[in-house]
């Protein structure tokens, strides 16, 4: 039997939305982030021990509710149509590479790829995976990419330095690089 | 190069550094002391049978084919001791190590991509999914890109428009007005003469015509005075 604030936040998680970062269950609680934590953990261990299909994943620094990925493919059936498709080959090239090498150039995609990606990053611009961080200052002022929280999540990734072989890959890109590695100098078009 | 391979289409790679890992791995080479030579024949040999089935082949594939081609023909000439330039081999390898690398985390990404769309939200989020049916734009809600993709369309545009012009056409009655007027006292003439400086093919084209419909007519006749020489024009009887 879970405690009350275990159950609140169980069912904020459960209703909301949203993925909710620590901060905001404290909010909506009244709670610390020590309280906080020790529900979700015992939230975890109470889906876990009983087997449900539910299960708390941490994703971006927030929290959020899911079904189990062992019973997804019957879950699945139904939302079979609307359901977004895996990314394609190219799009998981090109995210992986802006992913590792962000705020980065089409160019700089392109040259560590060997082929246009326009297509491919039109569709991660339109599922949320990118978004477009600023411009960089050489010439032509080429947009540059970065990735968003939907793509940690939709990784379910906790943050950009979970990245799988983060150092070893940074390492490639600094030794490797004709320059388009390096970071460029951005400039941040939105303000944010 | 063995027939199976050759069945392989392009379309399963992602462009010409995919085809050379899979070559490469095909043939378990060692990617940081690949003959590129060898490498560089099969690709060649690749995109030659591709060719000849006539397929689309994208201008990346010629672009490293044209890459390989000149790895191939350095490493046949004497090297000097002497490089000015980075040997394009060394430097086509270090692509391949990178891009293998980003092609190995990418497959992982792709294991928890199948892990995490797996696992199903709240409906609230379920309604936030971006599906890849053409999506039907309502007034008003329009996208970051597309507002871009405007302005990108709007500055393509050259600021003044090109101004046009049309030269003065010259009419074959008016080619008729001037012959006429040139020849007009029995004096003869010649087509050099006639034109003039000018380098404009229209007007030498146009009086070329008149010249052949006056001859037609029995208007003007030719003369030859110098064999070889320059043709004289000159005004029939009959052109009253």
């Amino acid at each position: 039997m879970l405690d009350v604030t275990a159950r609140i936040v169980e069912g904020l998680l459960f209703a909301s939305d949203r993925p909710l970062s620590l901060d905001e269950i404290c909010d909506l609680t009244g709670s610390g982030p020590e309280t906080v934590t020790g529900a979700l953990e015992r939230i975890q261990a109470a889906l876990e021990e009983e087997g449900h299909a539910m299960i708390l994943q941490e994703a971006a620094g927030s929290w959020r509710m899911v079904t189990d990925p062992g019973v997804g493919s019957s879950v699945a059936q139904l939302f079979e149509d609307r359901r977004p498709g895996r990314l394609s080959r190219a799009a998981v090239e090109a995210l992986a590479v802006i992913a590792y090498n962000q705020p980065c150039t089409r160019a700089a995609i392109e040259a560590i790829r060997g082929v246009n990606c326009d297509s491919a990053l039109k569709s991660l611009l339109e599922r949320g995976l990118i978004r477009i961080s600023g411009r960089q200052e050489t010439p032509g002022r080429p947009l540059t990419y970065s990735t968003t929280e939907g793509f940690l999540n939709y990784f379910g990734l906790n943050d950009i330095d979970h990245l799988p072989r983060k150092r070893e890959i940074e390492e490639l890109i600094g030794s490797g690089g004709d320059g388009e590695g390096d970071a460029p100098s951005e400039t941040d078009l939105f303000g944010s | 190069m063995s027939s199976d391979a050759c069945r392989i289409s392009l379309e399963q790679f992602e462009g010409p550094l995919d085809l050379l890992l899979y070559l490469i791995k095909r043939d378990e080479l060692d990617i940081r002391e690949v003959p590129m030579a060898r490498v560089a024949s099969q690709y060649l040999d690749y995109i030659r049978e591709a060719e000849e089935l006539d397929l689309d082949i994208a201008s990346e594939y010629l672009v490293m084919a044209a890459t390989l081609a000149s790895i191939k023909s350095r490493a046949l000439l004497p090297s000097r001791s002497v490089e000015v330039e980075e040997d394009p081999g060394r430097a086509l390898m270090r692509q391949l190590v990178l891009y293998r690398a980003f092609k190995e985390v990418a497959a992982e990404l792709r294991e928890s991509e199948e892990i995490w769309r797996n696992a199903f939200p709240s409906a609230g989020e379920r309604e936030r999914w971006v599906t890849d049916a053409p999506r039907t734009t309502s007034p008003g809600e329009v996208t970051l890109l597309d507002l871009i993709e405007a302005m990108d369309s709007l500055s393509a545009v050259p600021e003044e428009p090109v101004q046009k012009y049309r030269r003065p056409e010259l009419k074959i009655s008016e080619c008729i007005e001037m012959i006429s007027t040139r020849l007009r006292h029995g004096r003869g003439t010649s087509f050099r003469d006639l034109v003039g400086a000018t380098l404009d093919r229209r007007i030498i084209v146009a009086f070329f015509i008149t010249l052949l419909e006056l001859s037609r007519q029995g208007l003007v006749t030719f003369t030859q005075p110098v064999p070889f020489g320059e043709l004289v024009l000159v005004r029939s009887e009959g052109w009253v």
